[in-house]
């Protein structure tokens, strides 16, 4: 598989994996910083559990953003020009896919409004 | 090399197909000849895919229906309070075994069967890539999974749920045999299973019909190909699982012992994080065959394709953020719970769209009521009203409430009958029309579908009540004022109703099912996929090229075309079986793959790696070497003969494509597979430094414990330099196979010869230093998890110095030059892997400690 092609799999895959970056950084916090007693700990005045759920959602959901703008893009390409049924396929599925996963990444940041860190 | 282009008649009218009529003389006897099976004992070693398929779904339904009569004697017993059919010890050996070979030894093997009968066909595909592989991992299933039940007849079977908690499941608590038949009889079976994910993703990525780029994959193609990534990524983590619990319990080194720094919770993780995607991992297949039966039963194409692909991927993804779900009752803080219970929600959304989706299909078409039909439509409920129990379930205060108790046994058969079971028996009716020269009794299969639905909910219904006003999960008997009688005896009543479905069902094979290719009962659903293509040993005669996701509904002539050789590679150019390599995204011919035949390698080689880990499993050290041994002893053998360079010039396809019959490097098939055996071996290195770390956050201040020292960073270094020159040299001896005329440098062997001792020495340098620190694998768990990295680095270490050996082998077998050279190819990834891994390793161990300053 070429580098377009495999540029195109990881545009398709991006919310989806920004996702995965944003529950593995806001559950490994949490678990260590509980885990360890260090509920407590602060940086700059603000509690870094809530702090750091909070940045890991901004940062995975703009970087999803961009990807979803990015595929946006490329469907609306598609539409335009001629290009072949397999790419139109794909970047129409990168817009599916990074539209679902904003909603997810969203929707896993909730719990740092509504909870105690380590309760 | 690029992939040729397609000549634009790809889609043109018949009269322009790429070969013409008449086709040569001799061309179809000689491809029949090439892919005739073999006859008499020898049939043992055949490796077609239909042929080792039919054998495996015949095993894994044979399973479920050994473990459904386990769960009958279980109901038998809980049909009244007090009852004494059987004792508390075979009472928790049923369950444990009913619920083990359910989820082992018929969930994902029948899935994986079914895709390896079912995949090339699908595809026009010849044949899997690696049909010795396939029919290795089915007899290695096969011996291991007969042997692994025989266990109960002898009360050795495992008794400790399942899930085999520690410390259930430790020394302490279960001395005998019977937690080790579980881990390492499960834990083999885990290997075969990731032998048939390989062969999946490598045959649908590559072998496909001509044309089937990924907007016109069956959805089935996509459901198994996120299966099989799902495996790949999901079941390393329960091999370590078992490898570190089966090492706690052989040499006492205390991963799971709390009062040596252990922690059982470690085991819930690993065991889960396999355990929870599992659940998808047999749901997904079956989603895929729901999406191929409905828009056939309905004659209309299916709706929402793409909307399909998205759920399939999420879910793919959204699975694995749900493994601590299973663990709400351990204490964990509100707030890691609330991060799977959000992700256990969110789950829902995918699984849905698939819902609305067939909803959707059936309602634009018209919807034939036949039993495949019924058995869908019994899983949208059935699974539906499971789907939403488990939202019930993915709320943690209701699922305090409900945990352990007969809600969740309800809860989870709903989930994976519905989702499982009933697709399942839909795919049964639907596709033995193909394999057979009768297909079922559709007036039995009526009954069939009404007494296992009636069963189903009959069963598992009130034991939602039952669950909830109290009856715990797993106990042999209870007593008569807990007011359980009533409900427990319509469930016995229902499991008897849904043991009488089946026992028509076998009635309907025995009387209707009679095995065939050439002569099946044909396309009788009017179905649009290339698996109604006419068929034989060697699948279709041509190869299709394919304009549409229904090629039979829209390419008229296509059965007609293809059987009379009119499309691509009608016959075979090496004298041999082969198949046609595409490219991943766009199916366009890439080479021709001589694909290996029938032999007794992959059999014997399955036997005694069968005979390796039971005969460890009983303590027969010496008897078991031996066949470890012998089983590596017979994969040498197997791959001896493969990787045969290009026997022939390039060959002519038809339409004017002309392909090699050889090619090495990303677009080689085997390539391809060692890329994915080294995520699966990444995926078990990850999830030790995993438990590296978990040991670590559980153990404040002890890590490494009091008295312990640390090697000085001069080994480690060397080991580091060590592992860098032996990738160096490799690199070397590849650059000096770089070229197009055929020769082979005797630097090559010479440079893999220094490389071995370099690799080997880095890691006995590290082996030997924590040794001389006297740190000790069974006094804490730092220095059980210390060696746990290093022997497993050992573990890659020893089987690069066999491929590395293997390589030089063939090099003075006149079998490896620049242009053979994908046995050297894939030693160089594997080498480099090892390396990698090594370097990582190292990092860990030594660094870790060091950078946390003991907290």
């Amino acid at each position: 598989m070429g580098g377009r092609r495999t540029g195109q799999i990881l545009l398709m895959l991006a919310g989806l994996i920004a996702w995965a970056v944003q529950f593995t950084a806001i559950y490994g916090v949490t678990s260590t910083l509980c885990g360890r007693g260090w509920a407590d700990a602060n940086l700059l005045g603000l509690e870094v559990v809530p702090m750091t759920i909070l940045s890991a959602t901004l940062v995975t959901l703009a970087a999803t953003a961009v990807a979803l703008i990015w595929s946006f893009r490329n469907y609306r390409l598609a539409k335009h020009q001629p290009v072949a049924a397999v790419d139109d396929f794909v970047s129409h599925a990168a817009v599916l896919i990074n539209g679902l996963s904003i909603v997810v990444i969203l929707w896993h940041g909730i719990p740092a409004f509504i909870l105690p860190a380590c309760a | 090399m690029n992939a040729p282009e397609l000549p634009k008649a790809f889609e043109r009218g018949e009269e322009e197909l790429p070969n013409p009529l008449p086709r040569p003389e001799g061309e179809f006897e000689a491809l029949k000849r090439a892919w005739k099976p073999p006859r008499g004992l020898r049939f043992l070693t055949a490796v077609n895919n239909t042929y080792v398929g039919v054998w495996y779904v015949g095993t894994a339904f044979l399973f479920f229906i050994l473990a459904g009569i386990l769960a009958l004697i279980m109901r038998v017993q809980l049909a009244r309070p007090e009852n004494d059919l059987v004792g508390h010890g075979l009472y928790n050996q049923l369950f444990t075994m009913h619920g083990t070979v359910m989820m082992f030894l018929f969930a994902v093997p029948a899935v994986e069967a079914a895709s390896v009968y079912l995949l090339p066909n699908m595809q026009a595909a010849r044949d899997l890539p690696f049909p010795r592989l396939s029919a290795y991992a089915f007899w290695a299933y096969f011996v291991g999974g007969l042997v692994f039940f025989g266990t109960i007849f002898f009360g050795l079977s495992p008794d400790g749920g399942w899930f085999m908690y520690p410390p259930l499941t430790s020394t302490k608590y279960s001395p005998a045999d019977n937690a080790d038949w579980w881990l390492l009889g499960i834990g083999f079976i885990e290997i075969s299973a990731i032998a048939g994910a390989i062969e999946i993703i490598v045959g649908v990525m590559k072998t496909r019909a001509v044309g089937m780029s990924l907007d016109k994959l069956p959805i089935y193609s996509w459901a198994m190909l996120v299966f099989a990534v799902m495996i790949v990524i999901g079941f390393p983590a329960i091999i370590l699982g078992t490898l570190l619990l089966e090492m706690e319990r052989a040499f006492d080194w205390p991963f799971f012992i709390a009062e040596r720094g252990g922690d059982p919770l470690l085991w819930q993780h690993l065991f889960w994080f396999f355990g929870h995607p599992e659940v998808y991992i047999i749901f997904l297949p079956a989603t895929g065959m729901v999406s191929m039966i409905v828009p056939t039963m309905a004659q209309t194409p299916l709706v929402g394709y793409r909307l399909i692909v998205l759920a399939l991927i999420a879910t793919g993804f959204l699975s694995f953020g749900l493994w601590v779900h299973h663990m709400f009752a351990t204490g964990l803080p509100k707030m890691s719970l609330s991060f799977f219970s959000a992700a256990s929600t969110a789950v829902a959304v995918p699984s849905g769209i698939q819902v609305f989706a067939w909803i959707a299909t059936i309602a634009s078409g018209r919807m034939r009521l036949t039993t495949p039909s019924l058995f869908v439509i019994g899983f949208l409920f059935i699974f539906t009203l499971g789907g939403l129990t488990g939202v019930m379930v993915a709320v943690a205060p209701f699922d305090w409430q409900a945990h352990d108790s007969y809600f969740v046994v309800a809860h989870l058969h709903y989930v994976l009958i519905g989702g499982m079971v009933f697709p399942l028996f839909a795919a049964f009716y639907y596709w033995v029309p193909a394999a057979s020269k009768r297909a079922l009794s559709e007036r039995l299969g009526r009954w069939v579908f009404g007494l296992m639905f009636l069963g189903v909910n009959v069963t598992f219904l009130p034991m939602h009540i039952t669950g909830l006003i109290g009856m715990p999960r797993r106990v042999y008997t209870y007593p008569v004022e807990m007011g359980w009688d009533a409900l427990n005896l319509v469930s016995t009543i229902g499991a008897f109703m849904i043991a009488a479905g089946v026992a028509i069902f076998l009635y309907d094979l025995a009387r209707n099912f009679r095995f065939t290719l050439e002569d099946n009962a044909g396309n009788v659903w009017n179905a649009s996929t290339l698996e109604w293509l006419p068929n034989g040993t060697y699948n279709t005669r041509s190869i299709p090229s394919v304009v549409s996701r229904d090629p039979l509904w829209e390419q008229p002539n296509l059965s007609k075309d293809v059987e009379e050789g009119r499309y691509y590679l009608p016959g075979t150019v090496t004298g041999g079986r082969e198949a046609l390599v595409t490219s991943p995204f766009d199916a366009r011919p890439q080479y021709i793959l001589q694909v290996p035949g029938p032999g007794w390698q992959p059999v014997l080689a399955a036997v005694f790696t069968a005979a390796f880990f039971l005969l460890l499993t009983v303590k027969l050290v010496f008897p078991s070497v031996i066949c470890g041994v012998l089983a590596v002893g017979c994969v040498i053998w197997w791959l001896w003969e493969t990787d045969p360079g290009p026997v022939r010039p390039p060959a002519d396809i038809g339409g004017g494509i002309v392909l090699p019959v050889y090619a090495t490097g990303p677009m080689n098939h085997s390539w391809w597979a060692m890329i994915v055996l080294m995520v699966v071996a990444g995926m078990v290195f990850t999830c030790l430094i995993f438990s590296y770390l978990f040991l670590w956050l559980v153990n404040p201040g002890a890590w490494p414990p009091q008295g312990v020292r640390i090697p000085d960073w001069i080994w480690p270094s060397l080991s580091a330099f060590l592992y860098c020159a032996s990738g160096a040299l490799v690199a070397v001896a590849s650059r000096q196979l770089r070229g197009d005329d055929r020769r082979s440098p005797r630097s090559v062997p010479v440079l893999i010869g220094v490389a071995l001792p370099l690799v080997c020495g880095a890691s006995a340098i590290d082996l030997w230093m924590q040794w001389e620190t006297g740190l000790s694998p069974s006094a804490h768990a730092y220095g059980a998890a210390v060696y746990a990295i290093t022997s497993l680095q050992i573990f890659f270490v020893l089987t690069t110095l066999v491929m590395g050996a293997y390589t030089i082998a063939r090099w003075l077998a006149g079998r490896l030059d620049n242009v053979r050279r994908t046995t050297f190819d894939n030693t160089m990834l594997f080498w480099y892997y090892t390396a990698g891994q090594g370097l990582v390793a190292l990092l860990v161990v030594h660094g870790f400690p060091r950078l946390t300053g003991g907290l």
